[in-house]
């Protein structure tokens, strides 16, 4: 069994000191960022990039993982005793889960949100490691015009089911793709865009654009609106379930974890769409349906196996192929990229230690988690005392910092404050920064590809549609496009997205 | 007609960045389709985002109204003076030689003083004074160290929450650099001035 000698070897590697400690260190600075509405995932791996540079690539990636989803169950904390979602991703558990604790069961909420995010991230780990070697021998197979139309799919895919009109999600992309052309061309050297500033040559800063429009551009919104944060009402309670209610929680969570898994795959999926998903699921489908709006623990049961399963399956694409399915996942790119490896399907067997380590420590830190998050339940929620008055500069320090020790060089505080103000324009325009993220992550990678296939078929475009792979990728990209422009389907997603956040 | 004012401007911009990076592009060869030259790639980019940018435009002229919150003339009036006096600053800064003049000190000036002024306006402080603080940040670093850096930038952000009160500003203060001593300097050793340079 290949798969259990390298699943021995990946816990060899997570095991060892260094790698546990950061991996707990990503899964407690999760849990917090979770708990603290006003500061995602994004925003701290971005601003915790530039500290991982001196670790090494295994440890930085098990670390920023953990954040990830370790922010996916301290989200449910908060969304449960206080009606507050921490994290996006946590805004339908909220809709049940905030009534259970008004019947006085918010421990039976809680630890089934723990519990079923255990179970959902232990299945979700096998899976990412059971598929990954075969996905990545599917890619190996993969040319120049396939990966192309792969990397069209997914950016494609990433702006449709983003929030708001998908012209102009699209439009972010095309702008992340220009942004991405900035500096020197790999293959004649020349300098584009760079305005004769040597510190471009290199490209746009990644870390100042995500930290300036995800960090510095949240900050500044969370100041304009006014604090809204209420008390805890009434006791946790007992964290121990009924029969009853462990019953009807089973299958809400082996649905959720179906579900979170397969939209976790899916570019521009992620945490947020699927537990969503899974609320509209376990709304139709659970026996508890009835009692939806009133507390039913199917409605946190479901939806918070769903988060987490995604937030694990959502590696799959990056670990297989190399292409980010979300702006986590664009900012896990930067940090292999920076780090010297380029993420792809060659991945598994030059940096087998990344990948089975990396596999190995998610199933050891969602262990940690549900220590982390039960029994210390109260520590948590005591944290949201902090005012964000305390917060803000705070982060802001560890921005500024963190762009300046990437190259020691000013320039990069510059360019983050004018992507900061940028990013806040964008968002009042309700245009999209994530697929703009992806877009630039993925830009430099499309060209070269492009160059490749372009070259092989001696420029013939017909290359893209001959190729079977390239061509039902592109087909299911137009599909996707014209979906869109029927009305019905539109409405149909953006009132999901509306109520899901 | 229903105007979708945001629509409207998101696509202006969009078809502005277009239209600036293709007229730089010029300056690439674009190649043959099998022999892609540098001009290639960014020139398709540019011009599917001019695209999307124009339909976008074309669209919000009817799928509205979606207004956006409307500027009072004082806002718009410290706005201008804001652009206006950055790029006064940093100009005369690269001017004047010594210290303003040396590397990235006079974009750094120009975006600080730039944002200052709008920070004038209490509804722009949030994004402006958080701005300004940053550039701060950056300016005061490389001559003062790490420590006035954290200080000062953290004074100046304090400015846009109204709720903070002098001692809870220096507590934090006196935290920060603790903590980033701590974590930066101690732990993970980064390369930075920590204390004024003379």
């Amino acid at each position: 069994m290949d798969l259990i000698t390298n699943l021995g070897h990946g816990f060899a590697v997570a095991l060892t000191f260094n790698n546990l400690l950061f991996c707990l260190i990503g899964c407690v600075i999760g849990t917090a960022i979770g708990v603290l509405p006003g500061i995602g995932p994004v925003a701290t791996i971005s601003l915790l990039l530039p500290i991982t540079f001196g670790q090494p690539a295994t440890t930085a990636i098990i670390m920023l993982a953990g954040i990830y989803y370790g922010a996916q169950y301290g989200g449910s904390t908060t969304a449960i005793l206080l009606n507050l979602p921490g994290e996006v991703s946590s805004v339908v558990t909220t809709l049940e889960g905030y009534k259970m604790a008004r019947k006085g069961r918010a421990g039976a909420a809680l630890s089934i949100a723990a519990l079923g995010s255990f179970f959902a991230g232990t299945v979700a780990t096998i899976l990412v490691a059971a598929s990954g070697p075969l996905l990545t021998q599917v890619a190996l197979s993969f040319g120049p015009a396939d990966y192309f139309s792969l990397m069209f799919l997914g950016l494609v895919i990433s702006a449709v089911l983003a929030q708001g009109s998908v012209i102009k999600s699209i439009g972010m992309v095309a702008l992340g793709v220009s942004l991405g052309m900035v500096g020197t061309d790999v293959q004649t050297g020349q300098q584009r865009f760079t305005f004769g500033i040597p510190e471009l040559s290199d490209g746009v800063g990644f870390v100042s654009i995500a930290m300036g429009m995800f960090g510095i551009a949240e900050i500044i919104l969370n100041l304009e609106r006014p604090e809204a944060r209420s008390v805890m009402s009434g006791k946790v309670g007992s964290l121990m379930m009924t029969r009853e209610e462990f019953k009807r929680a089973v299958p809400a969570v082996l649905r959720g974890t179906v579900v979170g898994s397969l939209l976790g795959i899916l570019p521009g999926g992620g945490a947020a769409l699927s537990s969503f998903g899974s609320y509209m699921m376990e709304r139709k489908i659970s026996k508890g349906r009835h009692e939806f709006g009133t507390g039913a623990i199917e409605g946190v049961a479901g939806p918070e196996s769903a988060n987490n399963a995604a937030s694990q399956t959502s590696f799959i694409p990056l670990l297989t192929l190399g292409i980010p399915a979300n702006a986590v996942m664009a900012l896990m790119v930067g940090a292999l990229i920076i780090q010297g490896i380029q993420p792809g399907p060659r991945m598994v067997e030059a940096q087998p230690d990344l990948f089975w380590g990396l596999i190995a420590s998610m199933w050891v830190g969602n262990l940690m988690l549900l220590v982390i998050n039960l029994p210390m339940i109260g520590i948590w929620v005591k944290l949201l005392a902090v005012p964000y008055r305390h917060m803000y500069p705070s982060i802001m320090i560890f921005c500024a910092i963190g762009v300046y020790s990437l190259q020691n060089n000013v320039f990069d505080v510059y360019q983050t404050v004018v992507f900061g103000i940028f990013g806040y324009l964008c968002s009042k325009l309700r245009l999209e920064a994530a697929p703009m993220l992806i877009g630039f992550v993925l830009g430099p990678m499309m060209e070269e590809h492009l160059r490749r296939a372009m070259l092989l078929s001696r420029g013939d475009p017909m290359v893209f549609i001959e190729r079977p792979i390239s061509a039902v990728m592109l087909g299911i990209a137009a599909v996707a496009l014209v979906a869109m422009l029927l009305p019905n389907i539109r409405k149909g997603k953006d009132s999901a997205l509306q109520e899901g956040g | 007609m229903k105007l979708n004012t945001k629509d409207i401007i998101s696509g202006a911009i969009l078809i502005a960045i277009a239209v600036v990076g293709l007229w730089l592009n010029m300056d690439h060869n674009m190649g043959s389709a099998r022999r892609m030259g540098p001009g290639y790639m960014p020139f398709l980019a540019l011009a599917i985002l001019g695209g999307l940018g124009a339909l976008a435009l074309f669209f919000g002229l009817f799928n509205g109204p979606d207004p956006l919150a409307r500027w009072t003339s004082q806002e718009i009036i410290f706005l201008i003076g804001g652009a206006v006096a950055g790029t006064a600053a940093g100009l005369v800064a690269a001017r004047m030689g010594g210290w303003p003049a040396a590397g990235w000190n006079s974009l750094g000036i120009g975006l600080f003083v730039g944002c200052l002024v709008p920070s004038i306006v209490k509804s722009w402080r949030p994004l402006f004074l958080i701005s300004a603080a940053f550039s701060l940040f950056g300016l005061i670093l490389e001559p003062l160290g790490l420590m006035a850096a954290i200080a000062l930038s953290v004074i100046l952000s304090a400015f846009a929450d109204e709720t903070h009160k002098p001692v809870g500003v220096v507590g934090l203060v006196a935290f920060l650099c603790v903590l980033c001593y701590a974590v930066f300097i101690y732990e993970l050793d980064i390369r930075v001035p920590v204390w004024p340079q003379f």
